[in-house]
């Protein structure tokens, strides 16, 4: 590097040191040289003189690069001479930080400029890209590894009847009500309005399963209630007739029942207008009763459900749960 | 160690023939008895040197597998494995992702191992085919008879034999000798051959007459001997053993590379510990933030740096072989761009190591001959009369001749069966004059009186060409002082002339000017035998001389020396240009060297010796302030005196050195020297006598044509067409290589921020992985290998041969400004270019930054297969994590488009790109191959399952164009900051 000569070094710690000593050793080899050409008769002497030098030298060096050793850490941290911290001068170190704090301010303003400008090019009612939840999901409620509970122990599945509860709350009749009747077996397209109506679905509707009447949703008798509900997709429009269908995985077959009858999902409450505009949209759901008898007990059930009667995908390889969900159930005494 | 590092301690030389039979138990007419000689075999085992004890090519390949730079990435590795058995230990079902970077660690170093071994393997193959394995034959005398026995079975106390042409198989003492000369060249490095004979004339067995040296050879004559050293103990054995003995140094780059591991270590442990101590803080488990720190530590690690300064170096080697420098050790392709001191043996290596007519004397004018290898040097003028006669005189009273068959080939390249300095004369007349045969036929020699040391001359008599002319023509030839002594009249412009004391002190003159020249002067005479005494037919007797040997007519002066190489001067003036201190080291005698020195430019024109400013102002030496003295010369005797202070003061206040009669010891005492002042040194040699300070160099040159096994043995580095001006090649591509490879780095170095920030976020702020450890795979051995690899092509931004070679303590291969710029400014632009892709695609598929915050956990639960978006849309696991990796590939996709600019920047460190030219063919390609290896990765059918890749839309390829066009606009910026502001504060915080 080819620095300016005017332009003080700024950092002239270390290398001074090694230059004076350098001199001094110049500086003590010189004579020695001269007298060694001068004559062979004074050789003896010299010798001697050369070997007592060497030896001190050698000491003071060894002494010296202790020192030098245990400075060159402290400076490091902290030189006194040059007042210089971890290797740079305040002024050094506030420079560079203060070209950090320069820069780094400069590339969060623009990645927010970026942001921004991305932001505002989407629409604030439909993802730019649905390709990915082409399909709906399924998923069963109450949400456990395997629903497992002693029927005669009321604490053992109140976390299961819990979470019905909690997530029928939206379908109270109460609410319900205020809903609009929508037409059966028909999509309830509202593309042009710009407040979306919703369609009724009564808690009621669950009869047996909607923890009005029997608040253990069957839990109390071993006949445990599961909801099956389908993810809310946007503009999601489902052909044919879609049902839920589950069967067991076992030679005999289980007896179940659906509510609604058959376990259909209605076409009224397709399609589904987003959060911002749907608001209080409420996605269809489908009960199942397992009317499991004694014999089935403490034997775990294997469930699959599909969703059947229609163009929705239930077999992908990758995910299982895709139009189909696969639970397991076991009842104790 | 150091007992070898002393002088030989062989003193037979001083004891008489008798002595030394006592010593030996052996006769001087008989020889060792056949018993004896079992006897001494059994005890100091077979006259064979031990050969170096090889390493084991299992220890070899370990060293490729450990060395350097793989200690890195098998820490990365364990570490990788630890984690994942942390992992496998704590949860039931561990993500695979640390075994995966820990097989492809492994993979990584194995590879790279077996690569490199092989590539040093392929070298060492190319070294074996130089080995010469005929076996020696030795003529010994036991028992009074004359045996031929295997040169391995020969014992202390042998009575052999040698002549012309043969290898001496042990150190000997003469105990008679006919005319015999050796070639002590491969131990000493003087070029010209020995006289041997049976007196001690120096106290220095090196020196002496009555000792030839084990593996020199016999030139021509023939001599007796008794062996006194066999195998390790003779003197060749002992520079041998050394040699092995020494323990070299790291290589420079090595040193780089460490230097380099230090720091990336250091901001891996950094990182790790900061973010192990803030996830703490966070509130995540401790097993949990070790698997974090880990993970930290070993993204740091850039698992294709490796690779890639590998096979940077290896194309390196492979340019250099392609231009005569054979690199033994890959490592060594660097070294000599950072030498600093080159000490050079003088022959063979600065000259053309064959005697050459340089000048001749006549018509009282000296006249330069040609010298050159390809005889494109200026003549002289060869009409004169004189020079017919100078000529007739050479080729007549001259017994070299050339070998048969060799009439292809030019006359200079020829073999010739004589002597050096007849063989120089018959090629200088051959080349001026035409056939020496043809001139030799018509004057049919008669008698001849060959080259004795106490007559000092060598004559010959011919009939004359003219069949008319019944005279005979008595030409002689021989030391100058000599001849003219027999001399009463010269030859001047074709005219016989007295010889008074004018033209006495003209040839004084000229004689002095040639041999000051360090020149070896040979005088020359004639005369024209008068017939009435010397009639056809008379009887020359040569052993009792019965004609006129005096009252000659002197002819005129040749001088010869091993001129040096062409391309020499100008190889040492680069290597001045560019900073390296040019030291000649050699065996040879003072004056000769000194004379070479000055011709090659070692000792530039204008630079005075303490001697010749002393003999300048005529005062003695030791009035001349040494100071003042540039250059110097000095003798190996005198260095054997020197302290090593005074040896340092030497080496750092001279610029032009040249030793003279150095022994191999000697030559590795300078070396160390150097060493010591901090320089980084390159030594060339050929000899055996070179080999110890070849091996203790920084990087060792061999010759590969003239070079001995020993001397190539302990090299790293062969010049395969001897020249000294491959050297510079090699400079020049060392110099170039460690930019390219700072660029490389710096330009790896960069993708790693864009590839450790997603994981920080994920642990800090908890949103879904950006990348994933795969597509970081990718990103560091698929994509950038390339491209990293395609600016080891890239050519020089100035004239590296102009500047000063880089200083080892300060220019540093990797330094905290590469790191700054690298990390702290290119990184962190590429990341957020990285980052914003993918909040693109996740925005795009109803994810918005604002509920990204947090949704880690639900968004890694397997369960949950109902995550709600930004739009109220419900994701199943799947579902979503095929947008997370499409987020992977589109960040993945960023960093390759961020790292188009990137390398693009990285070409150059001080110039604009567009100074530089986009000349570089292989980046330009890397550029196109990358781009297609991504949209490869991204599109190919399978790569979903095979990699979890997924199909990018168009758009997401310009997420990162912005930050691309960031990076370059603002590195040519700070470009055209440092060129502007040269020193100024731009440079020394971010000038790498």
């Amino acid at each position: 590097m080819s620095s300016s000569p005017q332009q003080p070094n700024p950092e002239p710690g270390p290398e001074p040191i090694p230059e004076e000593t350098k001199e001094e050793a110049k500086e003590e080899v010189k004579p020695e040289m001269k007298e060694g050409k001068n004559g062979e008769t004074e050789e003896e002497k010299k010798e001697e003189e050369k070997e007592e030098t060497k030896v001190e030298k050698e000491e003071d060096k060894k002494e010296e690069s202790k020192k030098e050793k245990k400075d060159s850490w402290k400076d490091f941290i902290y030189n006194p001479r040059t007042g210089e911290f971890m290797g740079r001068t305040a002024s050094s170190w506030g420079l560079i930080l203060l070209f950090y704090l320069v820069f780094y301010g400069f590339l969060t303003a623009m990645f927010c400029l970026t942001m921004w400008v991305m932001l505002q090019t989407l629409d604030e009612n439909v993802p730019r890209r649905q390709d990915r939840v082409a399909n709906p999901g399924l998923v069963v409620r109450p949400h456990a590894a395997e629903i497992s509970f002693n029927r005669s122990d009321l604490t053992n599945y109140n976390e299961y009847t819990r979470q019905l509860h909690e997530l029928l709350q939206r379908y109270n009749d109460s609410i319900q009500e205020q809903n609009d009747l929508c037409m059966v077996g028909e999509y309830t397209e509202q593309d042009e309005e710009p407040i979306k109506k919703v369609c009724q679905f009564k808690r009621s509707m669950l009869r047996e399963c909607s923890g009005l009447s029997d608040t253990s949703f069957g839990f109390a008798e071993g006949k445990p209630c599961i909801i099956i509900k389908m993810n809310r997709v946007i503009g999601l429009k489902p052909r044919g007739d879609p049902y839920i269908n589950c069967t067991v995985k076992r030679d005999s077959p289980l007896q179940m029942q659906y509510f609604p009858p058959e376990g259909r999902l209605d076409k009224m409450f397709f399609p589904y207008y987003g959060k911002k505009t749907h608001p209080d949209y409420v996605q269809p759901v489908v009960a199942v009763q397992l009317l499991l008898t004694k014999e089935d007990y403490n034997i775990e059930q294997t469930i699959e459900c599909k969703v059947e009667g229609s163009d929705l995908r239930n077999n992908d390889d990758r995910d299982k749960f895709l139009g189909r969900v696969i639970f397991r159930v076991k009842v104790s005494e | 160690m150091d007992d070898l590092k002393k002088e030989v301690p062989i003193t037979e030389h001083k004891m008489s023939v008798e002595e030394v039979c006592r010593k030996y138990q052996t006769d001087i007419v008989q020889g060792l008895t056949n018993a004896k000689a079992a006897e001494f075999l059994l005890r100091d085992g077979p006259n064979a040197l031990t050969p170096p004890p090889t390493t084991p090519e299992w220890v070899k390949f370990c060293r490729q597998l450990f060395g350097g730079f793989s200690i890195l990435l098998w820490i990365g590795a364990i570490l990788c494995f630890l984690a994942y058995a942390i992992q496998a230990a704590t949860e039931d079902d561990p993500a695979g992702d640390n075994l995966y970077l820990g097989i492809v660690l492994t993979a990584v170093v194995i590879i790279t191992g077996c690569f490199s071994y092989f590539q040093e393997a392929k070298s060492s193959k190319i070294m074996e085919s130089f080995k010469n394995m005929v076996p020696q034959q030795a003529l010994v005398i036991r028992e009074g008879e004359k045996v031929q026995i295997n040169a391995e079975e020969v014992v202390a106390g042998d009575l052999i034999e040698v002549k012309g042409g043969d290898r001496i198989p042990a150190d000997i003492r003469v105990v008679s000798a006919h005319g015999c000369k050796v070639d002590n060249s491969s131990l000493t490095g003087e070029s010209e051959p020995q006289s041997r004979s049976p007196d001690c004339t120096h106290d220095n067995p090196l020196e002496t007459r009555n000792v030839a040296f084990f593996s020199t050879n016999c030139v021509e004559g023939t001599a007796r001997g008794i062996v006194i050293c066999t195998g390790d103990r003779t003197v060749m054995g002992r520079i041998a053993t050394l040699t092995s003995g020494l323990e070299t140094g790291k290589t420079p780059i090595a040193k780089e590379i460490e230097h380099f591991i230090h720091i990336i270590t250091g901001v891996a442990v950094f990182l790790g510990v900061t973010f192990f101590i803030l996830a703490i803080i966070l509130g995540y488990s401790w097993l949990e933030a070790v698997i974090f720190l880990i993970g930290i530590i070993v993204a740091n690690v850039p698992e294709g740096l490796l690779a890639t300064v590998t096979v940077c170096l290896t194309l390196t080697a492979k340019r250099m072989a392609k231009k005569n420098c054979l690199v033994k050790n890959l490592e060594a392709v660097e070294t000599l761009g950072s030498t600093s001191t080159i000490c050079s043996d003088k022959t063979g290596t600065l000259t053309q190591n064959r005697m050459t007519v340089a000048h001749m004397w006549f018509d009282n004018q000296i006249h330069e001959a040609d010298t050159t290898e390809d005889q494109s040097g200026a003549s002289f003028d060869k009409s004169s009369v004189t020079w017919l006669s100078l000529a007739r005189v050479a080729a007549l009273c001259n017994r070299a001749q050339f070998k048969a068959g060799q009439d292809s080939l030019p006359i200079l390249k020829r073999d010739v069966a004589g002597d050096a300095s007849e063989s120089a004369l018959l090629k200088c007349i051959e080349l001026s004059c035409g056939s020496v045969r043809v001139m030799r036929d018509k004057n049919k020699k008669v008698a001849e009186i060959p080259f004795n040391s106490t007559n000092k001359y060598q004559l010959s008599v011919h009939e004359t060409e003219d069949p008319n002319d019944n005279r005979y023509l008595l030409v002689m030839k021989g030391a100058p002082e000599r001849i003219l002594d027999r001399c009463s009249t010269i030859l001047l412009q074709g005219k016989e002339q007295p010889m008074d004391e004018e033209m006495k002190e003209a040839f004084q003159n000229a004689y002095m000017e040639l041999g000051g020249l360090g020149e070896r002067v040979l005088g020359f005479c004639h005369v024209l035998l008068p017939e009435d005494q010397y009639p056809k037919g008379f009887a020359f007797d040569t052993d009792d001389v019965n004609f006129q040997t005096d009252n000659l007519c002197f002819v005129g002066l040749m001088s010869m020396i091993d001129p040096p190489r062409a391309a020499v001067p100008d190889a040492v003036g680069k290597c001045r240009s560019a900073g390296i201190k040019v030291i000649m080291v050699t065996g040879d005698h003072p004056i000769t060297a000194k004379a070479i020195a000055k011709g090659v430019g070692i000792i530039s024109e204008g630079n005075e010796t303490v001697e010749d400013i002393a003999a300048r102002l005529n005062i003695p030496v030791s009035q001349v302030n040494p100071r003042d003295a540039k250059a110097c010369v000095i003798h190996g005797t005198d260095l054997k005196d020197l302290s090593q202070e005074q040896m340092d003061d030497i080496l750092r206040n001279h610029t032009e050195i040249v030793f003279a009669r150095t022994s191999p010891q000697q030559k590795l005492i300078i070396v160390e020297g150097c060493q010591r002042l901090g320089a980084i040194v390159a030594v060339t040699g050929d000899g055996v006598n070179d080999s110890p300070a070849l091996k203790k160099a920084d990087i060792g040159v061999a010759m590969g044509i003239s070079g001995s096994d020993v001397s190539k043995q302990a090299a790293d580095m062969i010049l395969l067409d001897d020249n000294f001006a491959s050297i510079v090649t090699g400079v020049e591509e060392g110099r170039l290589i460690f930019d390219n490879l700072k660029k490389s780095i710096a330009y790896t170095l960069t993708s790693n921020i864009p590839e450790i920030t997603p994981f920080l976020l994920f642990i800090m702020v908890n949103i879904p992985l950006p990348l994933g450890t795969i597509t970081i795979l990718c990103i560091d051995l698929g994509t950038d290998m390339v491209p990293a690899i395609s600016l080891a092509y890239e050519a020089a931004e100035s004239d590296i041969m102009k500047r000063q070679p880089r200083n080892p303590f300060r220019d540093k291969l990797v330094n905290e400004r590469l790191i700054s710029i690298a990390y702290g400014q290119i990184g962190m632009i590429q990341a957020l270019g990285g980052f914003f892709s993918y909040f693109v695609i996740l925005a795009e598929n109803g994810f918005l930054p604002s509920v990204l915050v947090g949704i880690r956990l639900d968004w890694d639960d397997r369960s949950v297969n109902d995550l709600e978006d930004s739009y109220g849309q419900q994701w199943t696991y799947e579902q979503r994590k095929i947008v997370e990796f499409t987020c992977h590939t589109a960040f993945f996709v960023s960093i390759v488009v961020v790292q188009w600019a990137d390398v693009i920047i990285c070409k150059t460190r001080r110039n604009s790109v567009f100074q530089q030219g986009m000349k570089n063919k292989i980046l330009i390609f890397g550029l196109f191959e990358e781009t297609a290896l991504a949209a490869f990765l991204s599109y190919c059918p399978g790569m979903d399952v095979a990699l979890r890749m997924y199909p990018l839309k168009p758009t997401w390829w310009f997420c990162a164009f912005p930050y691309s066009f960031l990076i370059f606009v603002y590195d040519e910026i700070r470009k055209l900051l440092i060129r502007r502001n040269p020193g100024g504060w731009v440079e020394k915080e971010t000038y790498y």
